[in-house]
C-alpha cells in the first residue's frame, strides 16, 4: 500500500503520447519531481512524497517511456526538447505556476535546460546525483563503452551491456547489472527490487531510444558551462560520494558552477533518494524553507529544569495486542513516576483502546499513514506473508518516521517508548544524529525467520535483515538505551539469525532485559469467572465457543470455515453455543448464518469473553492466544499461512506453556474442526502459569531512564 | 581570559563623545550587538560573540556611560535617537553598509530607532526582553516608577530600591537587587556577579543622566507599524523586569516571530546561551538567505 495517495491525477496528451502526472498536497511552493526516465518512473520518489507533500505541493510525472506514460520507441520522440515540453505541459495541466524542480541523475540536464529557457517557471533546482554533461569527471565505464554503442558484441557482460543491441536483447540482464552496481550500500535488497521492478515496466527498445534521444543535439562543454553559470535560481545538489553512475565530482562541479549548496552523503551511491530518504527529505526541506524565507514558527522552549518529565509512547498498530500491554506498562510506570506525562503517537486500532483508557493521543497521530490498513491489504485468504509485508511497508515507515521525528523535535520528550516501533528503531540507527531522549525498544520476538515457501531467496533476505539489525546495534549501542523482551529467555526460538550469524537466543540474552509476558489484564478467579459468565449471559449448562480473528481485518476465511463446521459440531455437542466475533474491520452481516449462531462486531474487553469461554478458536496471534493461556482456557489456533511470527515464534512460546491445539488451516476441513470442538470444549488446560508482574517489571526497567 | 578577542578595537567620536567598539570575525552578514541600559556594557554579549563570530562579522559597542565609552552626564547623549546615531557611526567606522541589529531590553528601543532612522542599513532586528513603551509594565514595578524621584522609605524593600536617591546612597545594593530580579532562574550566581561587576564600572550619576530620556508609547507603536525588516522576538516567560506581554504585543503589531523561553528571566542570553545562540543563528541565516 502507498503511504499517501495523490489528491489529483491526470494525463496530458503529447501528440499521441500520454504523459501521466499526480498532484499531492496544497502547500507552497510547488515541487516538481522529475524522474530520469525511461529507466524508472515517478515511484522512485515514494520515500519523499509523503513528507514533502505535508508542507508543500508536490507534482510528479512519469516521464515518457515508463510508468503510466506512453512508450515511444523512436529516438526523436525522446529528444531533450520533447521531454522538456512534456514537463511544461504537466506544469500547465497541473495548474502550477512557478515551481522548484527536483530531478535525479540525467533528468537534471532537462531541468537545467528548462530553467534556462523558462526562468519564469523555475524557483529553484534540487539536483540529486545530477547528470549534467561535461561537468566534473565522467565515470570511466561510460567513456569506455560509449563508442561501442551501436556495435554487435559477442556475449557482452557487465558494463558492455551499455549497448543498443544488448539493451534490447538482454534488457533484464542490463537492468539487474546496472542497479546491482548502483546500490553500493549493504542491505539494499528492497531498493534493488524496487528499482529493477520499475525499470522492467519498460522495455529495452524504449530504454535504448531514450539513451539516444537524450544525446541528440549534444551540447558543447562551453554551452553547458555557460548555461549552468547563468542559471539565475538557487540550487541544492545532493550527491552520494560512492555514486558510480554520476561521479560525485560532477555534483561538486555543478554546485560550484551554479554557486549553489552541496550536500555530499558519504558512503552512499547513486540512489540517495531511495537509500537515505530521511537525510534527503531534511536537506530538501531546509533548502526550500530557506529560499522561500519561510519564517521560524512561533514556539516555546522551556528551560531544562522547568520541564515536566515527558514520554512519547509509540505503539505498533499491527494487531490490537500491543495496545493493551502498552497501557498496562504505562499504568505501572505512572505508579513509579507519578509526575510523568505520557503522550501516545498511535493509530487505529490502537487509538480505540487508548481512548477507552483515557490516554492522551498526540494530534499528529492523525497524519500517520495506516500500517494496519497496509497489513490488511497484504493479506489474502488465510495468508499473510508478514516479512514481505513489512518490507513492502518501507514507504509507510519512512513517512511515519518523518512525522515522529517532527513530533519529537517540537515536544521536548525525555524518553521514547517504542513497542515494535520499527520505523524509529531502524531510522535512528540509520540516522543516529537524530536521536533525542532515551529510547526503550520493546518486542516479543527477535529474528526474521524464512518460510519454506520462500526458498533460498527468502533465507538470504531474512538473514540480510537480521544481519543489518545486528550491525546496527553493534555500531550504535547508544540508540537503544534499553531493550525489553516481553517474555522469558525460554520463549526465544532455538534458531540462528542466518548462515554465519549468532544464535538468536544467545544474542538476545546478551542484548535484552526480560520482563516476562504481559497480558494487560488479571485472569479471573473462579468466583469472578462465574460472575463474569452470568454478567455476559453465558449459562452454566452451555458450552460457549468464542470464534475470533482479532482486530486486523485478516481472517474472514477462517471465520467462514469454522462457521461451516457449526452444524456438525452442534450435533456432536448439543450444549454448544458458538459466538463469532468478527472484529472492527469485518462486517458480520456478510458472513453465512446458521440458526443459533451469534455474531458480533467489535466487542470491548473481549478478553473477558475469552477468559470464561469453554473453547476458543483463534488465529495464531500472540496476544489472543496468551490471554487464553493466562485464563487456562482450551483453544484451537490456526496460524496464518506464511506468517513467520505466528508459525514459529508464537507456536514455540505456546508449546513452552503446553497450551493450545495447533491447527493447519489448509489441511483442516470443517469436519475436522467439528471433531476438535467436540474433543476440546470444556476441557480445562494444564498450562504453565503466565506471569502477572510483567508490566510492573517492564515499567521498572523504563523508570530507571526517566 | 576571554573566549575570543576582537580583530579590531576602536573608538568613534560623535558630537564630542568617545565610544568604544569591537569587531570580531569576518563572515557575512554583519551582526550589530547593541548596547542596553548603560548599567551594563558590551561584555554582556560575551556568551554570544565567540559563537556568532565564527559565522558572521560581529560588531559590539559601548553606549555612553560604561565600558570603553565616556561617562557622559549630559542627558541628551542618552536619547534613543542618539543611540541610533552612535550605531550608524560605528557601522561607518567599520565600513559596514548594513547589518542585523540585536537589542536587549532598553537596547530594543535603540534598535527600533535605528531601523526607523536608517531602514536601508538594517537587514533584520532581534529584540530580547524588549523594553518598549507600549503601556505594559511588569507587576510590582508601576509604583516604583512613580516614586522614583521621591525620597525612599527607611528600610526599602523590593522595587522601592528603584529610586534615584537610593541609587546615590546604596548603589551596589541596588544593583544586587536589580540583577537578582533580572535572573529569576535558580542557580544564577555567576551572571549576577558579572552584571553587578559591570554595573560598578559606572556610577549613579551616569544612570541619573540616562534616566531623563524615555520614548512615548505613541512613537513606539508608529515605528513598530512601519518596521519592514524581519523581526525575531525572544522573551523569557519569567521575566520580572519586562513582562513577556510586551513581546507578544510587538509580535501582534509587526507579525514578527516570537520565541518564548519558558522559565527564563530577563537575560536569557546569559542564562540559556545555547538555545539563545542557536535561535539567533537560525534567524540570521534565514535573513541572510
Amino acid at each position: 500500500m502507498r503511504a499517501v495517495l495523490p489528491d489529483r491525477e491526470g494525463v496530458v496528451d503529447r501528440s499521441g503520447v500520454p504523459i501521466h502526472y499526480e498532484v499531492y498536497g496544497d502547500g507552497e511552493p510547488t515541487l516538481i519531481l522529475i524522474p530520469p526516465t525511461p529507466i524508472t518512473h515517478s515511484r522512485i520518489w515514494k520515500a519523499l512524497i509523503p513528507y514533502l507533500a505535508r508542507q508543500y505541493r508536490v507534482v510528479t510525472l512519469d516521464g515518457r517511456g515508463n510508468g503510466r506514460s506512453g512508450r515511444p520507441v523512436d529516438m526523436e520522440a525522446h529528444s531533450r526538447a520533447v521531454v522538456q515540453e512534456d514537463i511544461l505541459a504537466v506544469i500547465e495541466a497541473s495548474d502550477t505556476g512557478q515551481a522548484v524542480l527536483v530531478a535525479h541523475c540525467h533528468a537534471n540536464w532537462w531541468a537545467v535546460e528548462l530553467a534556462s529557457s523558462h526562468p519564469e517557471l523555475v524557483r529553484a533546482l534540487v539536483a540529486i546525483e545530477p547528470g549534467v554533461p561535461h561537468l566534473g569527471k565522467p565515470q570511466p565505464h561510460w567513456v569506455e563503452t560509449g563508442p561501442h554503442w551501436d556495435e554487435i558484441l559477442e556475449d557482452p557482460s557487465g558494463w558492455e551491456l551499455n549497448n543498443r543491441h544488448a539493451m534490447v536483447t538482454r534488457h533484464r540482464e542490463w537492468i539487474e547489472f546496472f542497479f546491482g552496481e548502483q546500490l553500493v550500500e549493504p542491505h539494499s535488497t528492497k531498493q534493488y527490487e524496487d528499482a529493477v521492478g520499475w525499470a522492467l515496466e519498460s522495455t529495452g527498445e524504449v530504454l535504448a531510444a531514450g539513451e539516444e534521444g537524450f544525446e541528440l543535439d549534444w551540447p558543447q562543454r562551453e554551452v553547458v558551462e555557460r548555461m549552468c553559470r547563468e542559471l539565475a535560481v538557487p540550487t541544492l545538489t545532493i550527491h552520494g560520494d560512492l555514486d558510480i553512475c554520476q561521479h560525485v565530482e560532477r555534483g561538486r562541479a555543478f554546485a560550484e558552477i551554479t554557486n549553489g549548496e552541496l550536500v555530499v552523503i558519504e558512503g552512499a551511491g547513486h540512489l540517495t533518494l531511495a537509500r537515505e530518504p530521511v537525510k534527503v527529505n531534511h536537506a530538501i526541506k531546509e533548502f526550500v524553507d530557506r529560499i522561500e524565507g519561510i519564517p521560524m514558527r512561533e514556539h516555546v522552549w522551556s528551560r531544562g529544569l522547568k520541564r515536566r518529565k515527558r514520554a512519547l509512547y509509540v505503539s505498533s498498530p499491527i494487531g490490537l495486542g500491543h495496545a493493551r500491554r502498552d497501557v498496562a506498562i504505562a499504568k505501572e510506570l505512572m505508579k513509579l513516576e507519578p509526575d510523568l506525562e505520557i503522550e501516545w503517537l498511535a493509530q487505529d486500532p490502537v487509538t480505540r483502546v487508548l481512548a477507552e483508557e483515557g490516554q492522551t493521543i498526540h494530534p499528529a497521530s492523525d497524519w500517520l499513514a495506516s500500517e494496519s490498513a497496509h497489513i490488511a491489504s497484504e493479506a489474502s485468504g488465510h495468508e499473510l506473508h508478514c516479512f514481505q509485508a513489512l518490507r513492502r511497508m518501507d514507504e509507510i515507515l519512512v513517512a511515519n518516521f518523518m512525522i515522529f521525528q517532527e513530533v519529537l523535535e517540537e515536544g521536548l520528550y525525555d524518553i521514547v517508548l517504542g513497542d515494535e516501533a520499527w520505523d524509529i528503531d531502524h531510522f535512528w540507527h540509520e540516522n543516529p544524529e537524530l536521536k533525542r531522549g532515551s529510547h526503550v525498544w520493546m518486542t516479543d520476538f527477535v529474528g526474521f525467520l524464512p518460510m519454506p515457501s520462500g526458498g533460498d531467496h527468502e533465507e538470504f533476505l531474512t538473514a540480510d535483515y537480521n544481519a543489518e539489525m545486528i550491525e546496527h546495534i553493534a555500531r550504535y549501542p547508544r540508540i537503544r538505551d534499553r531493550s525489553v523482551f516481553v517474555g522469558s529467555p525460554d520463549d526465544i526460538v532455538p534458531e540462528v539469525f542466518g548462515p554465519g550469524l549468532p544464535k538468536i537466543r544467545d544474542w538476545t540474552e546478551e542484548h535484552f532485559d526480560f520482563s516476562g509476558y504481559i497480558t494487560g489484564f488479571e485472569p479471573p478467579t473462579l468466583d469472578q469467572a462465574a460472575a463474569w459468565r452470568a454478567e455476559l449471559g453465558y449459562g452454566d449448562d452451555e458450552k460457549v465457543c468464542i470464534v475470533t480473528v482479532g482486530g486486523s481485518g485478516v481472517g474472514r476465511d477462517l471465520l467462514e470455515k469454522v462457521i461451516s463446521a457449526y452444524p456438525m459440531a452442534k450435533r456432536a455437542v448439543p450444549e454448544l453455543r458458538m459466538v463469532v466475533v468478527a472484529g472492527p474491520r469485518i462486517d458480520p452481516a456478510g458472513l453465512p448464518s446458521h440458526e443459533g449462531l451469534e455474531y458480533h462486531g467489535y466487542i470491548q474487553r473481549l478478553y473477558r469473553h475469552l477468559a470464561v469461554s469453554d473453547l476458543a478458536i483463534v488465529q495464531g496471534g500472540l496476544t489472543t492466544t496468551m490471554e487464553l493461556v493466562a485464563a487456562k482456557r482450551p483453544f484451537l489456533y490456526f496460524p496464518l499461512r506464511n506468517h513467520f511470527e505466528q508459525n514459529y515464534h508464537v507456536r514455540h512460546r505456546l508449546d513452552r506453556y503446553r497450551a493450545g491445539k495447533y491447527m493447519d488451516y489448509a489441511e483442516t476441513d470443517p469436519d475436522a474442526i467439528a471433531a476438535e470442538i467436540a474433543a476440546h470444549a470444556g476441557v480445562a488446560g494444564d498450562y504453565l502459569d503466565v506471569e502477572r508482574d510483567g508490566a510492573a517489571r517492564a515499567a521498572a526497567m523504563i523508570a530507571d531512564l526517566v | 581570559m576571554r573566549a575570543s578577542y576582537p580583530e579590531v578595537e576602536g573608538q568613534v567620536s560623535h558630537n564630542g563623545l568617545n565610544l568604544g567598539y569591537e569587531v570580531f570575525g569576518a563572515g557575512d552578514p554583519t551582526v550589530l550587538l547593541m548596547p542596553s541600559w548603560t548599567i551594563i556594557h558590551s561584555r554582556f554579549w560575551k556568551l554570544q560573540v565567540p559563537y556568532l563570530a565564527r559565522h558572521f562579522r560581529v560588531v559590539t559597542f559601548d553606549g555612553p556611560g560604561n565600558g570603553h565609552s565616556d561617562r557622559s552626564l549630559d542627558p541628551h547623549h542618552y536619547s534613543a535617537s542618539s543611540y541610533a546615531e552612535y550605531a550608524l557611526a560605528v557601522l561607518d567606522a567599520c565600513g559596514v553598509e548594513s547589518a542585523i541589529a540585536v537589542g536587549l531590553s532598553r537596547g530594543a528601543q535603540y534598535t527600533l530607532h535605528l531601523a526607523s532612522m536608517a531602514p536601508d542599513r538594517v537587514l533584520g532586528v532581534v529584540m530580547v526582553g524588549a523594553a518598549l513603551s507600549l503601556g505594559i509594565t511588569a507587576p510590582g514595578r508601576e509604583s516604583a516608577f512613580e516614586r522614583f524621584h521621591q525620597s525612599y522609605p527607611e528600610n526599602p524593600r523590593g522595587w522601592e530600591k528603584y529610586n534615584l536617591a537610593y541609587w546615590h546612597d546604596h548603589y551596589e545594593d541596588f544593583t544586587r537587587f536589580f540583577f537578582d530580579q533580572c535572573f529569576s532562574e535558580q542557580h544564577s550566581t555567576k551572571p549576577i556577579e558579572d552584571t553587578v561587576g559591570w554595573a560598578l564600572e559606572t556610577n549613579p550619576a551616569v544612570l541619573e543622566a540616562e534616566s531623563a530620556n524615555w520614548t512615548s508609547t505613541k512613537s513606539t507603536r508608529e515605528m513598530l507599524t512601519r518596521l519592514a525588516c524581519p523581526l525575531l522576538l525572544i522573551h523569557g516567560t519569567d521575566d520580572r523586569i519586562i513582562s513577556d506581554e510586551v513581546s507578544k504585543e510587538v509580535a501582534r503589531i509587526t507579525g514578527g516571530t516570537l520565541l518564548s523561553m519558558e522559565g527564563s528571566g530577563h537575560l536569557p542570553l546569559a542564562r540559556d546561551p545555547v538555545r539563545f545562540n542557536l535561535a539567533l543563528r537560525d534567524f540570521i541565516a534565514r535573513v541572510a538567505a
